[in-house]
């Protein structure tokens, strides 16, 4: 390729169909013309002044053989990419460089002078914790990767970066820690990644269809963080960071589900409460799912279950309502869901309001007009509570629960128990990279119960989770390498 | 996909506790009266001697499963004859978990229940759960069988201050121990807990073998059983073959009134589970032995078949009345000694006749070998 400055640039302008941001500049050096392009709005302008061009305006040293190698001198302090095509260079240009045309040269040089925009570290609003780190990740992904960094200062850390989408030709970066990593996880990771074929990619939950074994599956078989502490934590453990430019959420790979009933809290608290809390989080999941379905089974079928008083009790609220068990507590949920989804997009400062009204005022007149009764209320506004001591698998605890009311309106109690085994079979049955979903419970790992219900303190787990595929057996290499 | 040397404890274990619990004690009361834990423990000590020796011949298959191993040291003939009587045996058991099953759901928990209620879930759960394969079930008992341990402690705890000693003991032998012997084979069908481990050749992992794991659990099972019909004769004395339902009658009428308390439906809730793990559990020792016997290659064929058995009986346990008296004549009896006592020994024999000739002949060729060298 031989560079006509004025040519390429029309030809590029063309490539971009005359897009009216793309700018140019003409400075001459050493006798050349060289022309300056870039996308104004995502250049930086003040580092192309004074980064770029001044440089290159106020360059007296020697000239080189020839103007492009000068050139690279005279710009030394900045970042710099050859290009050997007009397309490689437009890829480049789109994602915030400087292209500089120099006439007769064989190469089009790439300058990074490009404008980081970064939302302001802040504590993620999906994992608020009460003691340790607040630093979250942002949507730039050179910021994450510095956040990264700076915890694992090590030259195991590996970063690995590509493009996905055809479009939007978004950046990924693949981080892990060599040294931990199952190399065979790692080749499967990647390869899957490299195999995406999509136009673009605007968020890291784009990937988790192509990440998971079972797409179509009710169930997270692919983790996310937003916290960098978090992330670091579980590549310890072997596992592999997915970061996405422009996602604030970082995927992990492999994930079982016992990691979403642990939290990064966890590990700067007591370790007895933790083993309390985590029991408690087992319970309320539990609860969560299966308390209004267990309630319109009792009320249907197995009201003898109930002890007498409690019966009695239920049956003096329950008096007067014109629907079933089932219908009543179906209205209430249904109820709860849009309450909740519309809390979740209205303004802040409405969203007070409005949830007040429709806790408050919508559930009390609806048991004051006798639609619905106190108890149902309890019950559906006690497992949509519960369900968020478990945030990450709110929504498919909801899918779950709506399961078990109606196997619970049509088959009762035994209807349900056939249901939760029938969950249990399937979530046995999911492998995520090479770890047992259920893991370490099922299959049992006894060396991994020190991180399970009951959390032993930092210094005495010394060991990595068998229930994750890695490369390194103990935490801390202990006299002559035994890994 | 193999099973950790664990699970396969568990599913020992789930095996020799899950149908001992539901009719078997007050069944058992009619012939050997309060002896009858002793017919138990004696039918659960040959089981635990049978399960070890399966387990040694498992060891000895290496990767194969119990096709090859068999053909490769019985022939085909007697291969497919053993099979044959393993299919009665587990659809036996198959027949006998759901039939019981089905009765102590719609006891103890509805008052009016249509089968196909009961059949339809439960049909689809164990074709579920057998097309997953042994990992699954293997991986369901693992996460199951603590709960139900759990839970059987608490009943008995609970039942404990009602239990009349003496009684769950004397007189003893007071008719002699015949009735022991009788009792034994008339509800042996009951027994032969360890047969399903026939169809787990080359599917179990031994590399984390542990030092006494199958004799623990073995050993837990046989107490807990033992524990559970001590407290049940304790309980309710000469009026045990009126409670049909050991483990809910002992929950139910422990407590001094005749209502079974909150924790107590929780104990009879997840003993229906683990009696569905069993019936999954056998469903698959069927599906696999049928697999084999037909030389079926995929796994459809055989889990549609077992299902159509498990539905059609059902089925004709409505229509048909004491269809459970098929579990105690002599035919089933002979079937369970047969498929549980007899095949493993003629498997073992075999094995060692199959391993004697090979070895014989190594020594052979050995022999040859050195007289060609010396040659």
């Amino acid at each position: 390729m031989k560079v006509n400055a004025v040519e390429t640039f029309k030809i590029i302008q063309e490539k971009l169909h005359n897009s009216k941001d793309l700018k140019s500049r003409v400075v001459q050096f050493f006798g050349t013309e060289l022309k300056i392009c870039y996308i104004a709005e995502i250049t930086d302008n003040e580092l192309l002044t004074n980064g770029l061009i001044y440089p290159i305006c106020s360059y007296v040293g020697q000239k080189n053989k020839d103007v492009y190698s000068t050139l690279k001198n005279a710009i030394s302090t900045i970042e710099t990419v050859d290009c050997d095509s007009i397309d490689e260079a437009i890829t480049l240009l789109l994602s915030g460089k400087t292209l500089v045309l120099v006439n007769k040269a064989d190469k089009i040089l790439a300058c990074d002078v490009e404008k980081i925009t970064v939302r302001a570290v802040s504590e993620p609003p999906t994992s608020v914790v009460i003691k340790g780190p607040r630093e979250g990740f942002t949507e730039s992904l050179k910021f994450n990767l510095a956040l990264i960094r700076k915890r694992l200062k090590t030259e195991d850390l590996v970063v690995n970066m590509f493009e996905v989408g055809e479009i939007t030709k978004t950046q990924i970066g693949v981080v892990y820690i060599d040294s931990v990593v199952d190399k065979s996880v790692l080749k499967m990771v990647l390869k899957r990644l490299k195999e995406i074929k999509i136009d673009g990619v605007l968020d890291s939950h784009y990937l988790v269809s192509y990440l998971q074994n079972k797409p179509k599956s009710l169930f997270k078989q692919v983790g996310d963080t937003e916290k960098p502490d978090i992330l670091v934590g579980k590549m310890l453990e072997g596992r592999i960071g997915i970061l996405v430019d422009g996602s604030p959420i970082v995927l992990t790979v492999p994930f079982i589900l016992i990691e979403d009933l642990q939290n990064s809290d966890d590990y700067y608290s007591q370790p007895i409460r933790v083993g309390f809390i985590r029991v408690l989080r087992f319970i309320g999941v539990i609860m969560a799912v299966l308390l209004p379905g267990v309630y319109v089974a009792l009320e249907r079928y197995h009201y003898k279950i109930l002890p007498t008083e409690f019966l009695v009790t239920i049956m003096n609220t329950t008096q007067g309502i014109p629907f079933a068990p089932f219908i009543e507590v179906l209205f209430v949920i249904l109820l709860f869901e849009i309450l909740y989804e519309a809390n979740l997009r209205m303004p802040q400062y409405f969203g007070m309001a409005m949830s007040i009204v429709g806790a408050l005022i919508l559930g009390d007149t609806a048991i004051s007009a006798g639609l619905v009764s106190p108890p149902t209320v309890m019950i559906v506004a006690l497992s949509g509570i519960i369900f968020y001591i478990i945030p990450s698998q709110a929504a498919q605890f909801s899918i779950l629960r709506l399961v078990a009311v109606v196997i619970g309106a049509c088959i009762g109690l035994y209807g349900i128990l056939l249901f939760c085994l029938f969950v249990l079979s399937y979530l046995s049955s999911f492998d995520s990279y090479k770890s047992a979903y259920l893991a370490p419970t099922a299959p049992y790992i006894a060396s991994d119960q020190e991180d399970t219900f009951v959390r032993k303190t930092i210094k005495e787990m010394k060991t990595r989770p068998k229930s994750i595929a890695n490369n390194r057996k103990n935490r801390v290499r202990r006299g002559k390498d035994e890994d | 996909m193999k099973i950790s040397y664990r699970q396969m404890s568990v599913l020992i274990l789930l095996a020799f506790i899950t149908l001992k619990f539901s009719a078997l004690p007050s069944l058992m009361y009619t012939v050997s009266g309060n002896m009858s834990w002793l017919t138990a423990l004696m039918l659960m000590i040959i089981d635990s001697i049978y399960v070890f020796i399966i387990v040694g011949l498992m060891k000895k298959s290496g990767e194969k499963n119990v096709y090859e191993f068999m053909t490769a040291c019985l022939g085909r003939f007697l291969t497919r004859v053993i099979l044959f009587i393993l299919i009665l045996k587990y659809a036996l058991v198959v027949a006998n978990v759901s039939k019981g099953m089905e009765i102590f759901v719609i006891e103890n928990l509805y008052s009016e229940f249509h089968w196909l209620i009961f059949s339809i879930p439960l049909v689809i759960l164990v074709a579920f759960m057998v097309y997953k394969g042994i990992r699954n079930i293997g991986r369901v008992g693992e996460l199951v069988y603590i709960p139900v341990i759990l839970g059987c402690v608490y009943i008995m705890i609970k039942a404990f201050s009602g239990v009349h000693l003496q009684s769950a003991f004397l007189p003893m032998f007071e008719y002699g121990a015949r009735p022991i012997f009788d009792s034994a084979f008339k509800y042996v069908s009951w027994f032969g807990s360890g047969t399903f481990l026939l169809m787990l050749f080359g599917k179990v992992d031994f590399s984390d073998k542990k030092k006494f794991t199958i004799f623990n659990h073995l050993f837990f099972a046989i107490l807990l059983v033992q524990l559970m019909y001590l407290i049940f004769y304790g309980l309710f004395q000469i009026t045990s073959p009126t409670h049909a339902f050991c483990l809910s009658d002992i929950s139910q009428f422990s407590g001094g009134d005749s209502s079974i308390s909150e924790l107590s439906w929780l104990v009879v809730s997840l003993w229906i589970v683990a009696q569905t793990v069993q019936l999954a559990l056998y469903s698959f020792a069927l599906t696999k032995a049928i697999k084999y016997m037909f030389n079926i290659k995929n796994d459809i064929v055989p889990i549609l078949l077992v299902l159509v058995f498990i539905f059609t009986w059902s089925y004709l346990g409505k229509i048909t009345v004491r269809l459970e008296e098929i579990f105690y004549n002599p035919i089933s009896s002979i079937i369970t000694i047969s498929g549980a006592y007899i095949v493993p020994i003629i498997i073992c024999l075999g094995y060692l006749v199959h391993n004697r000739k090979v070895k014989k002949q190594k020594l052979r060729v050995n022999g040859d070998e050195k007289v060609k060298n010396n040659i």
